[in-house]
């Protein structure tokens, strides 16, 4: 499972320069399990919307003057 | 090979967050190896300092680039004027590397990304053990091939100390006797007798604890000044 460890340590590497670990996620699944692929999808993305924004993404925002529906 | 361990970022992001041009430059021999400060680790080192840069509302451009070796010129010198056009080198190579590329970048600043551990080897992945000191007078002869001057923690010439305790040393249960692997070594050789003999008195001046230390091969030096 070296691709679960790396994982584990991408996360730490996040969390130091203060991005949220929580969005870096790895899930074992077999190309047969299209519906728990669809249910993990759904609840990583809605995940994500409830931890909101990344952090990257506000300051690139708010280094550019502008908003962020305004940034592609 | 030299085994590196890669820096915390707090320490690495106060070296460098007052510049604005950032080169990470790895090093793709054994810093590559132990996955500290090779073309990689680079790389990912960079965008670590720009997703902090960004953060912290920081204007920094920040490269990274990786060669072979930082410790022959002729590896790192055609990359020279590039490698000029920053701020601050971040390097991840050992610390040979720094002072090597320090000397010669001119009044560009040089830090270290890495903290330079040893002398190691790879009995598996993941895994560096510290096996050779680079004291510069080898008696693994005299020693099964077991060195007691990296592998013994007081570093004795005349061992096992009182605190040997089942072939593990008395700083912890996870570091082996040196002296007890030596011994044991040497009743499989045959050659146990050899630590009866009387050992002069050693010449550590060929450690560190004669200076900085060098080797010139004159049939070497004078081939390459006339080239």
């Amino acid at each position: 499972m070296y691709a679960a460890k790396r994982v584990t340590y991408a996360k730490k590497l996040l969390s130091t320069v203060g991005i949220d670990p929580a969005r870096l996620e790895m899930y074992n699944l077999s190309a047969a399990m299209g519906p728990k692929w669809a249910e993990i999808c759904t609840g990583f993305t809605e995940k994500i919307r409830k931890l909101g924004p990344s952090p990257i993404w506000l300051a690139v925002c708010r280094q550019s003057g502008m908003k962020r529906s305004e940034l592609k | 090979m030299i085994v590196g361990e890669q820096k915390p970022f707090e320490e690495i992001w106060e070296m460098i967050k007052g510049f604005r041009k950032v080169l990470v430059f790895g090093c793709n021999t054994c810093v590559a190896i132990c996955h500290a400060g090779g073309g990689k680790e680079a790389e990912i080192l960079a965008s670590l300092i720009r997703m902090k840069a960004v953060q912290e509302g920081i204007g920094m451009e920040v490269k990274h680039a990786a060669i072979e070796r930082h410790c022959e010129p002729e590896f790192f010198d055609p990359m020279m004027e590039d490698v000029k056009t920053n701020d601050v080198v971040l390097s991840t190579a050992c610390g040979v590397g720094v002072n090597f590329l320090a000397e010669r970048i001119g009044d560009i600043p040089v830090f270290p990304g890495i903290n330079t551990q040893f002398f190691g080897a790879v009995p598996k992945a993941g895994i560096f053990v510290e096996l050779c000191a680079g004291c510069g007078d080898c008696i693994l002869h005299l020693t099964g091939g077991i060195c007691p001057v990296a592998r013994c923690a007081k570093s004795l010439m005349n061992g096992p100390c009182g605190g040997t305790n089942k072939g593990k040393c008395e700083i912890s249960r996870d570091v082996d006797c040196a002296w007890y692997l030596i011994v044991e070594r040497m009743k499989k050789l045959g050659t146990i007798e050899k630590l009866y003999e009387i050992q002069p008195l050693r010449n550590w001046s060929t450690a560190t604890y004669g200076g900085p230390r060098r080797v010139i091969l004159e049939h070497i030096k004078d081939i390459e000044e006339q080239l």
